[in-house]
């Protein structure tokens, strides 16, 4: 069941409305004000993001300082009502130039509008692909037809794109320079207990890809997952080349991928659309490679002093190395004053989020940098508020290395004038939540 | 402040303000507090400016509600700092931070005490202001002196002095005991003649909880109270600072006024004249003049004059000259003062002999009642409330009914709830009250609650043969001498309920009238449309049509009635009409399948009734009596009552005037005393139809055979109908049953209750609910029209426990109350406090402990007295804690009991007895009997089914548990004889045992329990001597 979404607020950070749209007349206008009143003045702001208030839903999410809120006055399908939220802010992206935040929404009210008809038909979500509104929703200004210029463009025919069976390319591109442009995105889920046991350890990976290619492409992607290749050497009757060999869960592809193909061959491929997309996702679980341990001492040493020793190592390649690595440190809220030694990088007690920040810029493969600090406390009227010690929180990039351990085999372009492309492949590793209990 | 001096303080506070949104403001006010811990963990650096700052920031963030949980210790060590900045920073952040039971206070007593005994007067007066702010006990206790020492001191300047005052006035509220009574009621008075006005202000304030508190100590006071007033109004000595708008220090003079009025009187003659003679000078020297201040100050001391002049009960010419004042107010076109007018002359209404004087006004005070401000047309509608009586009911009611009309909703349901209180409480007769209320639930139908209306009915038909009215009927009597029209004879004798009844018919006949007049009309018609007959357009068919066609409009709770209705109109006409028989037969069919079970079942039973034909008119008679009960709707305006401003008068008015409320419905007595009753089983227990009336009926319907059926329910569907008129009314009245198993004549004992108000008799016989309580461990004990005893009780072994609930059935409370229990020697009883007074409608619970010493038949006795209005009640009641209730039922076999029953021989610890007289009771009555006193008989033990075996244990302290045995052989020719023998281990149990069971014997209570599972005595085949029963039979 689609969203049937009710209402479309923009709202800022105080809660004022920016922009809205009503798509069906069964909830009231001053719905918003029960959001205002209920969500946003209350402690209970970011804990959920579906709320249900006087019989009403709203599915809201936070991006940059603007709250947006889908109302729902029926059963609607949640998940389906974030993912046209993440959908149209892609969009307002793409037509905004990149950033989306109140002052963009101030400065595009019009357009903003335009697009809110567009993408949205009786609360039930239309297209949202940039190429093809683009197409018809411009930024430029429209020729007259009675100004002297003729208008030497055809006029976009959007009908046909979106129904014809390529609904997502539209024909006669033409590339001087054939490039693809292929990321592999991981971000590291890990909570690690204090004694070094993983409790709960994921990846969630992204394939992004940009293609800059003429005509109608046919690609075919490999990877060095499991099903793919027992596949192949399955069809090709040889036995499976020894190496790792990864596991994929939970693949989503988008929708230019051929899934009658993939069930049968197991073969990625699929008619690019232009310009940037996400051409699948995947989540894995099992024999995740992880780039970072840390390994924390904390000791609470009467009721004013603490110290804490942290050591962090690298376990990846000794050659890559890590980018912004930082280290959140938590400690009690009354902390006084911290004296730190570091062995790389440099420390500081932040008292706004009541942690030790330990930032690290390039951060070798195979090294294991220490800090240890010496935190004085205040003494403070109510003792007895003991310390939940909140755990450890580190942030950091890894180029050119996967957790997953995954790997582009090939990637294959065939068009039918047979030009020559150009692949660029990059993986990146980025910490998602990868916390470490003290 | 010195902020300009702080600039970190001001470019913080800046950045929070600053601050976009929440988020921003914590995150920017964390990090300040991390910097201020930084900074206060190396004190060493710290200058004393840079720990001023920070405290300051500190007291900001605190302000911004966040939590600030450390510092204290720099905000107090500020205090001892010589500057004054820091010093002044240090107190104030401590009192804002700290409360009363931080230990940091302690650590500070001593640097404030230093600042207060000091010379520096700005630290005498910052210390004394933190002393004051926090107040603790530790404070009070330390500090309370040199507190006291500042405020009499000649060298201290009056500022100081002042604080010091109010500071000892804020320990004292915390802690009453700092002030000394004897050291300090001299000081006081000394104090009192100060000149500086701003200290006497202050003292006076001081003055004001002191004597609140306890005025005895402070008499001396009383005349430089006077004496200060006397100096204000005669603006004798008074600085230019102290008048405001010409007035000399309203504050003092209010707060004089005030602290004069918690001395009971003013006895000194000389005082109580110069204290007149200045009340008369504020009363007289009061106008409303155009400016708001000056009017505000002169009123505030005005008012309090006025109370004052209340409290000390003045001569009627200065009580009339206030209320000629007030008078003037309410006219006064500035809405304040007319409100603050009305108010008092509300409270005014206290005082009881002004009220002629106040109704002088009564032509303002309803113009006031169409005020453009709600707040003073409540008040002018309190005080029309409050000073109605019977001579101006009248126009005050209808002045009442005819601004219904026009009044917002807000207050409608107020107005028309007074209205008819008004008109139920002063009706000069019951045609005028009738016409009142038709009126009122015509004109504001949704506001006129339902008791307004059920009131109506129970007058109505609680008054069938009165005349309209007494005056009317004097005034005709006059009249008759001279001409004797006919109007006039018809005019006598139409009594109430064909006036009510006409009445309604008019109001029937509007084309579109509220459901509640339907309702009324309904019921009305219902029952007095016969007496109507004659009338043109009164016959049972016309008023049938005149109901039916309002059915389509009213809602599921008023088709019942209507239903009643209808079955009315068909049961009165005579000869029957068959055409209106067959439309209202209809009606019922249709309902017969309604989904309110209500009705239905209404429709069902009217209809199998209707079809009876002349046995209806008996089934369907007119309504009985309602019981006389208080007003709902004065209770209500009671319970409603918690608007301060009404205060106590109204109340007091409700009070003296529930006995002259509509005298003349109470005076008729009940034509007999079981019709009262009836009524009362109607209500409360409608299922019993044990009427005399009704059982005329019940043995025509049970003649028929055919009707048995439908008969119960019939009283049971008209009882729901009263039911409903007297829902909520039905409280009020004695309970119509007394609790369970108490025979039906007590029922008849309370019919006399109501009419003989000043001899309390008990309900109930007070004999037989304590042998009922003998048999039983819970029950009502005493019963009267104001009182309830109830009790409970709980046994083990020698032990026992009982509860007494002692229950208010008054709405006033029941005073004096006392207990008392008499124990004989041996019983040991403990009977907790019973409480001086039950408030009403209150229960009481006092436990009571009772331990059986030894064995013996003696009855503790309750002394139980209280007063209640003008009756002193003092009754004597035995309480339940007999021999039974030591004993525990305890079955033997045949072995263990005939080896006690060898062992025991002989008087005195067995003894025998032939017993005449007894009440013949058959064998198993006398088991039961036996199980409700805690015997258990043994079955099987005796060959002879004409003899019980019975065994018990017997619980005290001397003998602990002790067997007993029992054997009783009867003679199945003659059960008025028989033969017992007791046998136990003590022969005092023995003996008294064998009394207790003679005379339970001889006089059986009239209800034996529900007999328990009970053993048949079996019949014994052969004997043989080898048989154990044969063993007994030999022993005996």
């Amino acid at each position: 069941m689609p969203v049937a979404a009710s209402a479309i607020y923009f709202l800022n950070l105080r809660g004022d409305v920016l922009i809205n749209r009503r798509y069906r007349d069964d909830v009231e206008g001053n719905m918003v004000d029960a959001f205002r009143m209920n969500i946003m003045q209350t402690k209970e702001l970011g804990t959920c993001p579906v709320r249900q208030i006087g019989g009403c839903s709203f599915l809201y999410m936070r991006i940059s300082n603007v709250y947006i809120v889908i109302v729902v006055s029926s059963n609607a399908n949640a998940a389906c009502g974030f993912k046209f939220l993440v959908e149209a802010v892609a969009l307002f992206k793409s037509y905004f130039g990149g950033a989306f935040d109140e002052d963009a929404i101030r400065n595009n009210f019009v357009l903003i509008y335009e697009l809110l008809d567009e993408i949205m038909d009786f609360g039930y979500p239309q297209n949202l692909s940039p190429e093809i509104l683009k197409l018809y929703i411009t930024q430029e200004g429209v020729w007259s037809p009675f100004s002297s210029k003729p208008v030497d463009r055809p006029v976009p025919n959007a009908t046909l794109q979106v129904t014809g069976a390529v609904g997502w390319r539209r024909e006669g591109l033409a590339y001087k320079k054939n490039e693809v442009f292929l990321d592999i995105v991981e971000s590291v889920n890990l909570l690690m207990s204090s004694k070094g046991s993983v409790l709960r350890c994921d990846v969630s990976g992204k394939v992004l890809m940009k293609c800059f290619l003429s005509g109608m492409p046919d690609l075919k992607l490999g990877l060095n997952d499991k099903i793919g290749l027992e596949k192949e050497s399955e069809l090709k009757s040889r036995p499976t080349k020894s190496g790792k060999t990864i596991e994929l869960d939970d693949v989503t592809f988008h929708q230019c991928v051929n899934l009658t193909r993939f069930n049968s061959e197991k073969t990625v491929s699929f008619v690019p659309p232009d310009g940037e997309f996400e051409l699948m996702k995947y989540r894995i679980t099992e024999g995740v490679n992880l780039p970072f341990r840390v390994l924390p001492t904390i000791k609470e040493l009467g009721r004013t002093r603490m110290e804490v020793n942290v050591k962090v190592k690298s376990i990846f390649g000794a050659k890559m190395f890590a980018l912004g690595v930082v280290v959140k440190i938590p400690v009690p809220k009354q902390t006084a004053k911290a004296n730190f030694r570091v062995t790389t990088g440099r420390a500081k007690y932040d008292a706004a989020i009541d942690c030790i920040v330990w930032k690290i810029r390039k951060f070798p493969g195979q090294t294991e940098p220490t800090l240890s600090a010496e935190v004085e406390l205040i003494s403070t009227m109510n003792e007895k508020k003991s310390w939940t010690r909140p755990p450890i929180q580190m942030e950091f990039q890894v180029p050119m290395f996967t957790a997953s351990g995954l790997r582009v085999r090939f990637l294959k372009v065939w068009e039918k004038s047979g030009y020559n492309t150009v692949e660029w492949i990059r993986y990146i590793t980025k910490a998602g939540s990868y916390e470490i209990r003290c | 402040m010195a902020l300009s001096g702080m600039r970190g303080l001001a470019v913080f506070i800046s950045d929070v303000r600053n601050c976009q949104n929440k988020e921003h403001e914590r995150l920017r006010v964390d990090k300040e507090l991390g910097n201020i811990r930084t900074r206060f963990k190396n004190e060493k650096g710290m200058t004393p400016y840079e720990k001023k700052k920070y405290v300051w920031k500190m007291l900001y963030i605190y302000m911004l509600g966040y939590d600030v949980d450390f510092g204290h210790m720099e905000a107090v060590s500020l205090i001892s700092a010589p500057k004054y900045p820091e010093k002044q920073v240090g107190y104030i952040v401590t009192s804002c931070l700290l409360n009363e039971n931080h230990d940091f206070l302690r650590l500070a007593i001593n640097t404030v005490r230093n600042d207060i005994i000091g010379r520096n007067e700005t630290f005498q007066c910052l210390a004394l202001t933190l002393v004051g702010n926090i107040g603790g006990r530790e404070f009070a206790e330390s500090l309370a002196p040199d507190v006291q020492k500042i405020i009499i001191s000649s060298s201290c300047r009056p500022l100081v002095r002042k604080k010091a005052a109010l500071c000892l006035l804020r320990l004292f509220r915390k802690n009453p005991d700092v002030v000394n009574v004897d050291g300090w009621s001299d000081r006081m008075a000394q104090l009192l003649d100060e000149r500086d006005l701003g200290v006497l202000t202050s003292s006076m304030s001081l003055l004001v909880a002191l004597v609140s508190n306890n005025y005895d100590a402070y008499w001396s006071c009383l005349p430089k109270c006077v004496k200060v007033l006397e100096r204000l109004a005669r603006n004798q000595d008074i600085p230019q600072e102290y008048t405001y708008y010409g007035i000399p220090s309203p504050w003092l003079q209010v707060k004089t006024m005030r602290a004069l009025q918690y001395f009971p009187v003013v006895e000194d003659p000389s005082s109580r004249k110069s204290l007149f003679e200045v009340l008369q000078r504020i009363l007289m020297g009061t106008d409303v003049v155009k400016n708001v201040n000056k009017n505000n100050a002169s009123h505030a001391v005005l008012f309090e004059a006025l109370s004052l002049v209340m409290h000390l009960d003045a001569e009627k010419e200065m009580m009339s000259q206030c209320v000629a004042l007030l008078g003037k107010f309410i006219a006064v076109r500035e809405p304040n003062i007319r409100y603050l007018g009305l108010e008092n002359m509300t409270r005014m209404l206290m005082v009881t002999d002004l009220q002629e004087i106040i109704k002088r006004h009564q032509a303002q005070i309803i113009t006031s009642l169409k005020d453009p401000d709600i707040s003073i047309r409540r008040r002018a509608l309190d005080l029309l409330y409050g000073m109605c009586d019977v001579s101006n009911a009248k126009d005050i009611v209808e002045e009442l009914l005819q601004y219904l009309g026009t009044a917002e909703f807000a207050i409608r349901e107020e107005l028309s709830l007074k209205a008819a209180i008004l008109a139920e409480k002063f009706a000069p007769n019951l045609s005028w009250y009738v016409d009142v209320i038709l009126q009122l639930i015509d004109k504001a139908g949704d506001f006129v609650s339902d008791d307004i209306w059920f009131r109506v009915v129970q007058f109505v038909t609680n008054n069938e043969d009165l005349q309209v009215g007494n005056n009317l009927v004097e005034m005709n009597m006059t009249c008759l001498s001279f001409t004797m029209t006919i109007e006039l004879q018809c005019f006598i004798f139409l009594s109430c309920q064909p006036y009510a009844a006409i009445k309604v018919k008019e109001y029937l006949d509007k084309p579109s009238i509220h459901e509640t007049l339907i309702k009324v009309g309904a019921y009305l018609l219902g029952e007095y449309s016969h007496l109507l007959v004659r009338r043109p357009g009164c016959s049972p068919r016309e008023i049938f049509n005149l109901i039916h066609e309002k059915l389509p409009t009213v809602s599921t709770s008023a088709i019942p009635i209507l239903l009643s209705t209808y079955a009315k109109i068909l049961m009165h006409t005579q000869p029957p009409d068959p055409e209106l028989q067959k439309q209202v037969w209809t009606i019922f069919r249709k309902y017969e399948s309604c989904i309110d079970v209500e009705i239905q079942q209404r429709a069902v039973e009217y209809f199998e009734m209707s079809k009876k034909g002349a046995a209806l008119m008996d089934i369907l008679a007119e309504m009985p009596r309602f019981p006389e009960r208080q007003s709902a709707l004065i209770k209500k305006a009671e319970d409603t009552e918690s608007d301060t401003a009404e205060q106590s008068a109204i109340k007091l008015r409700t009070q003296q005037q529930t006995s002259n409320a509509l005298v003349v419905t109470d005076q008729p007595p009940p034509i007999n005393g079981t019709a009262t009753v009836n009524q009362l089983r109607l209500v409360k227990v409608p299922n019993m139809s044990n009427s005399d009336h009704r059982s005329t009926d019940q043995q025509l319907t049970h003649t028929d055979g055919m009707l048995t059926v439908v008969d119960p329910e019939l009283p049971n569907s008209s009882a729901d109908l009263l039911g409903d008129l007297l829902g909520p009314l039905a409280i009020e009245g004695p309970p119509a049953t007394p609790r369970d198993g108490v025979p039906i004549e007590d029922a008849l004992a309370l019919a006399t209750v109501g009419e003989q108000p000043n001899s309390v008799q008990p309900i109930g016989n007070i004999a037989e609910r304590f042998n009922a309580l003998c048999l039983k461990d819970s029950g009502v004990l005493y019963e009267d029209p104001y009182v309830q005893i109830g009790i409970k009780a709980e046994w083990r072994a020698h032990q026992g426990r009982l509860v007494l609930f002692l229950g208010n059935k008054n709405i006033a409370p029941l005073v004096s109350v006392q207990a008392l229990t008499l124990p004989p020697s041996h019983l040991k009883m403990e009977l907790s406090l019973v409480p001086e007074t039950i408030p009403p409608r209150a229960q009481v619970q006092c436990p009571l402990q009772v331990i059986n010493l030894r064995p013996s038949r003696d009855v503790a006795v309750l002394n139980f007295s209280y007063k209640f209005s003008a009756h002193v009640v003092d009754v004597k009641l035995r309480l339940p804690a007999v021999l039974s209730k030591f004993l525990q039922p305890i079955l033997l076999n045949t072995d263990e009991f005939f080896s006690q029953w060898r062992s025991l021989s002989g008087p005195p610890l067995k003894l025998q007895e032939v017993i005449r007289g007894v009440k013949p009771l058959s064998l198993i009555d006398m088991a039961n009997l036996f199980y409700s006193f805690n015997v258990t008989v043994c079955p099987g033990l005796d060959p002879n089914p004409n003899n019980l075996v019975a065994s018990t244990t017997f619980y005290s302290e001397i003998t602990q548990a002790m067997l007993s045995l029992i054997r009783i052989e009867t003679d199945p020719a003659d059960r008025t004889q028989l033969r017992m023998t007791v046998a136990s281990g003590e022969p005092a149990l023995t003996f008294e045992l064998m009394e207790f069971i003679k005379e339970q014997l001889i006089t059986i209570p009239s209800n034996p329990r529900p007999p328990p599972p009970v053993v048949e005595p079996p019949n014994i085949p052969a004997v043989s001597l080898s048989d154990p029963v044969a063993m007994l039979a030999g022993l005996m």
